[in-house]
């Protein structure tokens, strides 16, 4: 898994200003789902990831709590409205510590 | 001459075993008890958590508050039927004005049949222009899927849909 922590965001090609965004992202992650051992679950330090972050322009606009019950390869969407241009950045954090960010830069046609 | 060799032999096997057991026993000890100890005290992320009824989770985050129907505000949008449990695509809108002084705070989706039916929370900003998420589950088994959305105010408001799974996702 090289790819591991790979972002990818997509946003629409044409925005004009004042327009609602619809941002659509995703990472690379295993999201690995609790083990079971003779039907027990095992104790371990599970990878996934727990926490994301969605900032524009340095601002914090969105921050997601998750969970194992997300699926493999992360995807979420999003909306937002910018009312300036700038740079929209999204971190990843997961649970031993890997940090996974990607950004796309905002642009008024 | 000979019995009294197997004597000591006897008595000799019989304290190395008891050694034995002792060393296992003593070193078995501190695993057996200490790690889950140690594991929480760092507050390890990625534990494992406790099994959870749907009903203890949303009295743990919610404690005894009301939670109103929504389900004319909050629009879900998943498959009646998710074949594959391990993705299945949610999207969830709440028609509310994403105003500084009126919006929706956050959105937490739970599954009902999952072993912990928190899936996520999402703390949303005046700044999105509206009130629209979407991700990915893991479905377990056949069972409701709920919305519930926090307003600013502290309303609480929640929408369900049954989704029909065919093969578990095994959610976390």
């Amino acid at each position: 898994m090289a790819e591991i922590g790979k972002v990818r965001i997509r946003i629409p090609s044409n925005i004009k200003r004042g327009d609602v965004v619809r941002v659509r992202s995703l990472v690379i992650h295993p999201m690995e789902i609790v083990q079971r051992r003779d039907g027990k679950p095992v104790d371990k330090n599970y990878l996934f990831i727990h926490k994301v972050m969605v900032e524009y322009n340095g601002r914090e606009i969105l921050q997601a709590d998750t969970t194992q019950s997300i699926s493999e390869n992360p995807f979420f969407s999003f909306t937002f409205k910018p009312t300036e241009p700038g740079m929209l950045r999204i971190t990843f954090l997961d649970t031993h510590g890997g940090k996974y960010e990607g950004t796309a830069e905002i642009k008024f046609t | 001459m000979q019995e009294w060799v197997e004597g000591i032999k006897v008595s000799r096997r019989g304290v190395l075993r008891a050694l034995g057991l002792l060393g296992v026993s003593a070193a078995a000890a501190p695993f057996l008890a200490g790690e889950p100890g140690v594991a929480s005290g760092q507050g390890n992320l990625g534990s494992l958590q406790p099994e959870e009824k749907v009903d203890a989770t949303l009295k743990r985050l919610f404690g005894g508050r009301p939670i109103k129907d929504g389900s004319n505000m909050i629009k879900m949008d998943l498959p009646l039927i998710a074949e594959n449990g391990a993705v299945v695509p949610i999207t969830v809108e709440v028609q509310s004005p994403m105003t500084p002084t009126n919006y929706v705070k956050s959105i937490y989706i739970i599954s009902d049949r999952n072993r912990r039916p928190m899936n996520a929370r999402f703390s949303l900003t005046p700044e999105m222009g509206a009130a629209a998420i979407g991700a990915n589950l893991r479905l377990n088994e056949t069972g409701d899927v709920r919305a519930i959305a926090e307003l600013n105010d502290g309303t609480l408001l929640m929408a369900k849909r049954e989704v029909k799974v065919t093969v578990g996702g095994c959610g976390g």
